[in-house]
């Protein structure tokens, strides 16, 4: 598995794009689209995990805010995925010896994401009343954690 | 006068103590990402580009007071790693832009939450209520532009 994602780095670091990214100015920038993505992505999930535990305005249910933050959501994933493609494949073989990074998109990112489609689809029923039941806000509570952990893992990368 | 503040007793403990730090930096990381999330998701609505299926006063009622305790959490935290490596920080001219642009986007923040009960009112959104969130999304995507070359252009961080 190893020596693959090795030869698929090796592979991008190769590219033209990666090169430019690499070895241009450009770095801050594929950064700023890594997060802004991360800031929409973060805000809806966050948004809809504090309404479902009860917190904050109430003027929609956790259903109807879900709803209404969808489309947005899902747009500021796929922002934050080509941002973050784009920040490995300039060093991605460095990143793949990291264990920080590795924790991160090998365990956390996937573990929360699951996690996250589950609240999403679940919240339907979930959120259809203003009060949501006690397993609602303790897999919205998770959701949260879960994403702290992954801001965790990232902030540690460079300290490995 | 700022480096003498990394000297403070409560600043040594939390400059040299990792989980601490890594604490904080998680705090302002997650909560600075939030709270411009949803203003973000304000402004796209303004610009009639995301969630126009419920009206403006409808989706600042349910983000826009999370947008100031994500905020607060934000400054806070990040205060607390400026002093760490005030003296530092403080000479820094990206550093300096980067609060620049902060205090102009809470200044168009400020602007757009006090606008958008009115505009909401309209039977279309004005043009210029559209620049304003044009440029409170660009002042805001800004600082962290200014956020992230702090450690590109000055190696701080």
């Amino acid at each position: 598995m190893y020596d693959l994602l090795h030869a698929l780095a090796k592979w991008l670091e190769g590219t033209s794009w990666a090169t430019v990214i690499r070895t241009t100015g450009i770095y801050p920038y594929i950064q700023l689209i890594h997060f802004s993505g991360l800031t929409v992505w973060l805000g809806t999930n966050t948004i809809v995990d504090l309404r479902i535990l009860g917190l904050g305005q109430k003027r929609q249910t956790a259903a109807q805010l879900a709803e209404a933050l969808l489309t947005w959501n899902w747009i500021a994933f796929s922002i934050v995925v080509l941002g973050g493609f784009l920040l490995f494949s300039g060093i991605g073989a460095t990143y793949l010896v990291n264990a920080a990074f590795r924790v991160k998109l090998g365990i956390f990112v996937p573990l929360a994401l699951i996690w996250h489609v589950v609240v999403q689809r679940k919240v339907r029923t979930w959120g259809r009343e203003s009060e949501t039941p006690g397993i609602a806000k303790l897999g919205a509570l998770v959701e949260i954690l879960l994403w702290l952990c992954v801001v965790t893992a990232a902030v540690e990368i460079p300290n490995y | 006068m700022w480096e003498s503040l990394e000297h403070v007793g409560w600043v040594t403990v939390l400059a040299n103590t990792g989980w601490m730090y890594v604490t904080v930096s998680v705090v302002h990381y997650f909560t600075l990402l939030f709270f411009i999330g949803t203003i973000v998701l304000v402004d796209l609505r303004i610009l009639g580009i995301a969630d126009r299926n419920q009206t403006i006063s409808l989706l600042a009622d349910q983000l826009l007071p999370w947008t100031w305790i994500g905020f607060a959490l934000a400054m806070i935290s990040g205060f607390l790693l400026f002093t760490t490596d005030a003296g530092d920080y403080a000479p820094d001219h990206v550093f300096q832009a980067k609060m620049l642009v902060i205090l102009l986007a809470v200044v168009f923040t400020v602007v757009v939450q006090r606008g958008l009960r009115k505009w909401n009112q309209l039977p279309a959104v004005p043009a210029s209520a559209k620049v304003i969130a044009a440029v409170s999304l660009m002042l805001w995507l800004g600082a962290i532009l200014a956020g992230v070359d702090i450690a590109a252009l000055s190696g701080l961080g």
